[in-house]
């Protein structure tokens, strides 16, 4: 008989930086479990059996959640074995854990529908997670588990390109190569990371981490070709030609941009400039580095995702007082909690049910104002599901002299326009069958590429199951020739 | 890392590089660019390769010094030294239609993007004419056009050493509309094409509609990425905004909205300033 334990029904809490340090920096926020807080957090797990445990299903890699943090407790006399053993855990469905553990909406998914959720907090899955990854890297234990996989890879002759080093591209390429296909990964830009290096800032995601993961593709054997804008300096049909299958990881980096007066005004920048400017080409340490940021005394951000926390959360550190405005009410926000607290604690102020008609300029043609329409909610729902509103008629103008549009983004124009037979569906989205193959035979794609707008996690499910997929379809082929 | 084969000035302020970029030369084509990044802490920039041999891979870049970047690429990049990143072909190529009668212009270092366009104008059966206005010292490309095309005019204003650069470059504008318009008379062009900083683009334009001429405009707004991620290049042009980057460079002049373009180039220009003059304190740190 097992022995009676009291259930805890409190998570242990991750300590985080103090709000008047972080502000000033871009220092990570979260400052994550040690061995110990994790041990403590992963002993309130019931271990529901793994035929049954709703965080598996609720994973959208279907991570063997209590698989993991059994093996943490298990060896919990040797962190370096425990951390090792649910590593490898991890590793059989995410290859990029520092990364999930990190930006993953746990709330919409395994820890939403966790067990412990119904008497008490869920168990910090997300922490858990990358608990795991941040220790193994630290102590090189990922690099170790690594070598074990590498000589048993039995090297295959066919070629695959992958095109986008994101999530869902990284992924594809790290278990093709897994698998023995001779993995290139095409990258547009001059570091390979995609949405990870441009897109979420270092206090969330600290590029040290993504440059971790890119060194364990290296040894991997996965070349990686910066430089390339496939469309452009490559095409899709030459990929075909090349190499036996090809992969489109391109995500959606076309931002959309309101169709309002006052648009193209100074300081209005969409999302994907400003974060890119600031995490790419590190313009917060201009002069140091060449690319400049322009930034007011008071920003508004347009948006409520995560992409407009991070656009906030930066405008902020850099020394501007920050408003969100968001045409729905907070309840809608599609942000992670995490985030919309983290932005809450700092000092971003919101205004809802508010949905801007006009940006105003001066004489020199830099924004200073945005006005805005008041919107109310209606009690019937969209398609989304989300509650429908409607303008009042009223309006409302704020000054500003810099705004952030992060409304959503869509896939690049590019690949399709110079893809003849690509089937491509509503806002550029590569359509795909139930294996994420294209129209195209032996083409496939994942991602943002295809979904428009998501989330890292499903990209990266996406990059899992196409190299899947592409393995069956080699597979079948080769038998079939 | 792309090597660069061969450095040379070729007139003030403007060096020519001969770089070795297979990947990115095998499908180029006249009006398309590339970005280039040429330090670790350094940004994109966009440069209009002048020509290139697809055979043997190479491209040749003409970089005029005229902010912190190019003058960092100008001074300290040598020959046999590297470019860290070249990221291209860029955009749409130049419409490859016969017009009849081209003139096509180029003010300062602009020239170098026209030299491409108009050789393969002309090659395809137009009549063209090209036609550079500039500072005396930074005439380039003079022989080059001379063989490529129907008629090549170079104009060089004197610099007034005791006029500030702004001024002078009053003057250059003056000259330039002044000799635009004798040309337009003389040659009855079917269309005007242009490339050089967006004010004179506006004041260019002012004399070509006064003809009535078609006229098409390679527009060069401020850019990042360079592949449509950013939005940062975004112009107005027949009251739609659309992405110099991938809808552009080239566009109908009689529907850009100049003034705002302008405007939009500017607002960097404090910062860009700044960078400049740090790196030249820099440089003269570095030479005591």
């Amino acid at each position: 008989m097992m022995a009676k334990r009291k259930l805890m029904k409190n998570r242990v809490p991750t300590p985080e930086k103090p709000v008047y340090e972080r502000i000033k920096g871009f220092e990570e926020v979260n400052l994550g479990y040690d061995f110990e807080l994790a041990l403590m957090e992963a002993e309130r797990c019931l271990q529901c059996p793994e035929n049954y445990a709703p965080c598996i299903k609720g994973c959208p890699v279907n991570i063997n959640i209590p698989g993991f943090l059994a093996k943490l407790k298990e060896h919990r006399d040797n962190p370096y074995l425990a951390v090792k053993e649910a590593l490898r855990v991890i590793w059989a469905c995410n290859s990029l854990p520092a990364i999930t553990g990190r930006v993953c909406p746990q709330e919409d998914q395994c820890e939403g529908v966790c067990v412990m959720g119904k008497v008490g907090d869920p168990i910090n899955i997300g922490k858990l997670e990358r608990f795991v990854a941040d220790y193994a890297r630290q102590h090189e234990i990922d690099d170790e588990l690594l070598m074990e996989i590498v000589p048993k890879i039995e090297k295959k002759e066919q070629k695959v390109a992958v095109v986008g080093a994101g999530p869902a591209g990284l992924t594809c390429a790290a278990e093709l190569a897994k698998m023995g296909y001779n993995v290139t990964v095409f990258e547009a830009l001059h570091y390979p990371g995609g949405v990870l290096l441009y897109g979420i800032p270092e206090f969330r995601l600290p590029k040290e981490i993504v440059k971790n993961e890119l060194k364990k593709l290296e040894l991997l054997g996965v070349e990686i070709k910066t430089d390339h804008i496939v469309g452009r300096t490559i095409t899709i049909p030459e990929l075909i030609e090349e190499y036996d299958a090809v992969f489109i990881s391109t995500g959606a980096g076309t931002p959309k941009l309101p169709e309002v007066p006052g648009i193209n005004l100074n300081g209005i920048y969409s999302a994907n400039e400003f974060l890119t400017r600031v995490n790419l080409m590190k313009a917060y340490k201009f002069p140091e580095y060449d690319t400049p940021i322009k930034l007011g005394k008071k920003t508004i951000v347009i948006g409520a995702g995560n992409t407009a926390m991070d656009a906030a959360r930066t405008a902020l550190r850099l020394g501007s007082e920050v408003i969100i405005a968001y045409r729905r009410g907070e309840e809608d926000m599609t942000a992670r909690i995490e985030e919309i607290e983290h932005a809450k604690e700092e000092g971003v102020k919101f205004m809802f049910f508010v949905n801007p008609i006009e940006f105003i300029g001066d004489e020199n043609g830099n924004v200073k104002a945005v006005k805005f329409m008041k919107m109310k909610v209606l009690n019937e729902r969209d398609s989304n599901g989300k509650r429908k509103i409607i303008p009042t008629g009223e309006t409302i103008t704020v000054e500003a002299d810099t705004v952030i549009i992060a409304i959503g983004q869509i896939p690049n124009k590019i690949i399709w326009k110079t893809t003849p037979g690509l089937e491509v569906g509503k806002n550029g989205t590569i359509v795909v069958d139930e294996n994420l193959m294209t129209s195209i035979p032996g083409v496939f794609a994942g991602g943002d590429a295809i979904r428009g707008e998501a989330t890292v996690i499903l990209a990266m499910g996406d990059g899992r199951k196409a190299a899947k997929a592409i393995h069956e379809y080699l597979t079948k082929r080769e038998k079939n020739a | 890392m792309y090597k660069i084969l061969e450095r040379k000035e070729i007139a003030m302020r403007n060096v020519w590089f001969k770089v070795y970029a297979p990947h990115v030369v095998k499908k180029l084509q006249p009006g398309q660019f590339v970005i280039v990044r040429a330090f670790e802490n350094g940004e994109r920039i966009p440069l209009t390769p002048v020509m290139w041999d697809k055979e043997e891979g190479w491209m040749g870049l003409v970089v005029f010094t005229r902010g912190k970047t190019t003058m960092q690429i100008n001074t300290e990049l040598k020959e046999g030294d590297y470019f860290l990143n070249i990221a291209g072909p860029l955009g749409n190529p130049a419409p490859m239609k016969k017009y009849g009668k081209i003139l096509a212009i180029g003010l300062y270092t602009g020239i170098v993007e026209v030299f491409p366009i108009a050789k393969a104008w002309q090659e395809i059966g137009n009549e063209v004419h090209t036609l550079q206005v500039t500072f005396e010292p930074m005439i380039i490309l003079k022989d080059e056009l001379e063989k490529a095309v129907s008629k090549h005019t170079a104009v060089g204003v004197p610099i007034d050493p005791e006029k500030s650069f702004p001024e002078n470059m009053k003057n250059v504008t003056a000259k330039a509309r002044e000799v635009v318009r004798d040309m337009i008379k003389e040659i009855n062009p079917d269309l005007v094409f242009m490339v050089g900083p967006v004010g004179d683009q506006k004041a260019i334009f002012e004399v070509v509609r006064e003809f009535n001429v078609p006229m098409l405009v390679d527009l060069h707004p401020i850019m990042v990425d360079g592949t449509g991620m950013c939005g940062a290049c975004r112009v107005t042009v027949g009251g739609k905004v659309r992405f110099a980057c991938v809808d552009g460079p080239t566009f109908n002049a009689y529907e850009v909205d100049f003034d705002e373009l302008i405007k939009r180039s500017s607002y960097y220009r404090d910062l860009e300033m700044r960078a400049m003059q740090e790196y030249m304190q820099k440089l003269q740190g570095g030479a005591q």
